[in-house]
């Protein structure tokens, strides 16, 4: 690269570069401010690895003073020195030293960078940050699909804020949903702790009880050792004073053997002593079970409606028991019109609903109604189905 | 280009390659009518997909709309061709279209647009219902078990369908459990309003050839032209005596109106008129040669005893002979089988492997009163052997 092609190639750098933009602009600039203050210090044809190595503030480099600690501010992601740091900051809020950027950072605010490139430790912080505020969960989801859809929409907002895209109008959803759902998430948030927290816990008295198994196992073997030699020990005492070689080595095999079986005792009576010492740490408080689902309240269920919520209100009139019109009464007299279940209130029901149909519909409420659900028309159906029962003149084909 | 002369095939003559029926007219450039114009834009809402099912009556299609590719929806084509005698378009696509569009219930499935293609085909843009039907499910006897809790639930969602139906006037005839089309959410859906029609006004016939002969009641066996929503009812009862069983309540071989009535003589009892006033003066009665009593409760307790005392009572109202003592379908919701112990399921505990996608394509393509297809309870009755398969 040489100082003729750079002011050429440096928009292209600033657009899409390195930092892929960045969420204020000024962090596009800072690998274009480092590459360019390279090359004017040591002409290096391998910029990136001697930024790496020289505070771009105070110029000293890892080269002179092997102990130099850079330190970035997630706020614009320049780096500098722990130095610097302390010199410009330790007084209070101070703008960024770097060039073109001025933004006030904090000195708590810095830390050590945990991945070299810069690119990858923004967007890594910008998605723990989306990720705290977006913790729901599958079991929240009816299904896998909307589950599906939710963590696209998740990763929607991230990809913007990583690219740079929209980012007023992404950050003020971000907000909005933070606002809007502030109590959901911080009883996500709690879970995911109380669950970690049990899983360390669990893991801590695992490890505790491997421990004592290793040690006992130890102490053991240890033991053991100790009375074979002890035994050896007396056995050639024995035969130093003068006894029978042959009862002498018998006798002490049995002792040994008296001993390994009063151990193993010793050792099933202990393992008695455990086991009940579980089981009563099971129903206590202090036993922790890992991997169990969070239980929500269950709500007291509703009795059964077996019409579903659906009533139908005459408005307009009422049925009465019987109707002196004689194309009624001669229907009603006709067994062969009852006996096959025709029943002719339906009919008279059914004319009534006829000639009332359509007064209870005002085209206009139902417009704003609709709106005010918002375009549920089929709620707005439902509910007006009581009124007008619609179908009237249809005429059976067959 | 030209064609070499050493291969001496004349051309094919270019009237046989093109189709027969010309292009349709391509409406955005030239000035429509404003029903093509609503048609072309009702149409240019879905995406078609894969086909689902194809019947000799209709292709279902699925679909998505173009707005929200997440939404699906399945397109039910009725085909219409030379194959089709009748001009125009057939009743039971009319019927369907007629009634579902004025009905709005959870428990119906939903029609939401209708527009034609080319050739005048009929699209019919339905509720997307992708678990199958009911009819796999109980016949699956091995891979799914359901409880009473369950066939609880699922019945109250038909009684519910179908009472709002009744209160609309509508008559289905044809309830049965392969037109119960399950939803992703495993809610029931009633389909195929087919053979549906209004409830007549008096001395006004209707016809009496109509409900799937295993589900038809016995005032249509007797030719009644007077009929009520009780028709639907008795279907209703024989859906639920089948998800209880298992089998078919009432499945006659071979499947005339003749044997179907004896079967009811002997499954429900002899239609008398002691039990049945004004029975004998229906058409197609015929004096029975041998009476059987009406079936006593406790018989009914011992085969349906999983659906408790309440469950069998409400059973037997349903599957009473006289309609006009068989309860109404609203009748049927005010029983207190439905508030007593078991709660019916929930929506999300429902088994819902009614067969996938495709059984709902094979349903929706079926006529109505047809006897299901394939294998399963089909398989006894006699098939047309298809020689020109046989080679």
């Amino acid at each position: 690269m040489s100082r003729l092609a750079q002011p050429k190639t440096s928009p292209v750098i600033k657009r899409d570069g390195r930092m892929g933009g960045g969420a204020g602009g000024p962090d596009g600039e800072l690998h274009n401010d480092i590459r360019r203050m390279n090359l004017d210090q040591t002409q290096s044809t391998n910029a990136d690895l001697v930024a790496t190595e020289i505070c771009p503030v105070c110029k000293s480099s890892r080269y002179l003073n092997a102990s130099l600690r850079f330190l970035v501010n997630p706020e614009c992601y320049h780096k500098m020195c722990e130095s610097c740091v302390d010199r410009i900051f330790s007084h209070g809020p101070a703008p960024c030293p770097i060039p073109k950027c001025g933004r006030t950072l904090r000195k708590h605010r810095f830390r050590e960078q945990t991945f070299e490139d810069l690119r990858v430790e923004r967007e890594v912080d910008i998605r723990k940050r989306v990720a705290a505020v977006f913790n729901k969960r599958e079991e929240d989801f009816e299904n896998l699909r909307d589950y599906n859809d939710h963590l696209n929409d998740v990763e929607d907002i991230t990809f913007n804020l990583i690219e740079g895209i929209d980012v007023e109008e992404t950050e003020k959803r971000f907000e909005a949903y933070k606002q809007a759902n502030s109590r959901e998430i911080e009883e996500n948030a709690q879970m995911a702790a109380h669950e970690k927290q049990s899983f360390t816990q669990q893991q801590k008295v695992e490890r505790h009880q491997a421990k004592q198994r290793r040690e006992a196992a130890r102490r053991e073997e240890e033991e053991e050792r100790r009375e074979a030699e002890e035994n050896r020990k007396d056995v050639l005492k024995r035969l130093a004073s003068g006894a029978d070689a042959d009862t002498v080595a018998k006798e002490g095999q049995r002792v040994q053997l008296r001993k390994r079986m009063d151990r193993q005792a010793a050792a099933e009576r202990q393992r008695q002593l455990q086991a009940a010492e579980d089981a009563r740490n099971n129903g206590s408080s202090n036993f922790v079970i890992k991997g169990l689902k969070a239980k929500t309240k269950a709500e007291p269920e509703e009795p059964i409606d077996p019409f579903g919520g659906l009533r139908f209100v005459d408005s307009y009139y009422s049925l009465q028991d019987d109707y002196v019109w004689e194309g009624i009464q001669e229907a009603k007299k006709d067994v062969r019109q009852t006996a096959g279940g025709y029943d002719v209130m339906d009919y008279a029901r059914r004319s009534l609903v006829a000639a009332f149909s359509g007064l209870g519909v005002f085209v206009a409420d139902e417009v704003t109604q609709r709106d005010q659900v918002g375009q549920d028309a089929e709620a707005v159906g439902t509910a007006r189905a009581d009124i007008g029962v619609k179908d009237i003149g249809m005429v059976d084909a067959a | 280009m030209a064609t070499s002369p050493a291969l001496d095939v004349p051309a094919e003559p270019p009237l046989k390659r093109r189709k027969v029926s010309p292009e349709p007219p391509d409406i955005t450039t030239q000035v429509a009518d404003l029903a093509e114009q609503l048609d072309a834009q009702e149409r240019k809402k879905y995406v078609k997909g894969a086909k689902l099912g194809s019947g000799q009556y209709a292709d279902v299609f699925s679909a998505h709309l173009v707005s929200d590719p997440t939404k699906l929806v399945a397109i039910k084509k009725i085909k219409v061709g030379p194959e089709v005698k009748e001009f125009g378009i057939s009743y039971d696509s009319l019927r369907e279209i007629k009634f579902l569009q004025e009905l709005d219930h959870p428990n119906i499935i939903k029609l939401h647009a209708v527009f034609s293609t080319k050739n005048q085909n009929l699209n019919l843009v339905l509720e997307h219902l992708p678990q199958g039907d009911l009819l796999k499910l109980i016949q699956d006897v091995g891979g799914v078990q359901y409880t009473s809790a369950d066939i609880k639930s699922w019945m109250l969602m038909l009684l519910r369908a179908t009472h709002f139906c009744h209160k609309n006037n509508i008559l289905h005839r044809d309830i049965k459990p392969n037109n119960l089309l399950i939803a992703a959410d495993g809610s029931i859906k009633l389909a195929d309003f087919g053979l549906a029609r209004s409830m007549a006004d008096p001395f006004q016939p209707m016809t009496y050839n109509t409900i799937t002969i295993w589900y038809r009641p016995p005032e249509l066996f007797f030719q009644a032209q007077h009929y009520g929503g009780q028709v639907d009812v008795w279907s209703c009862g024989c859906v639920f005596a089948e998800l209880v069983a298992r089998e078919v309540m009432f499945r006659a071989w071979p499947e005339t109106e003749i044997n179907m009535v004896k079967m009811i003589c002997e499954k429900v009892g002899t239609p008398t008129e002691e039990n049945w006033p004004g029975v004998s003066k229906l058409r197609g009665y015929v004096t029975p040669t041998e009476f059987v009593p009406l079936r006593p409760r406790d018989q009914w307790l011992a085969s349906f005893r999983t659906i408790g005392e309440q469950g069998v009572d409400l059973l037997v109202k349903m599957l009473t002979l006289d309609p006009r003592q068989r309860l109404s379908a609203e009748g049927v919701l005010r029983h207190e089988f439905w508030t007593s112990e078991p709660r019916p399921s929930r929506l999300k505990d429902l088994p819902r492997r009614g067969g996938g996608v495709e059984t709902m394509g094979e349903d929706l393509t079926q006529r109505g009163a047809e006897l299901p297809r394939q294998n399963g309870r089909a398989d006894k009755v006699a098939r047309k052997i298809d020689f020109g398969a046989m080679k």
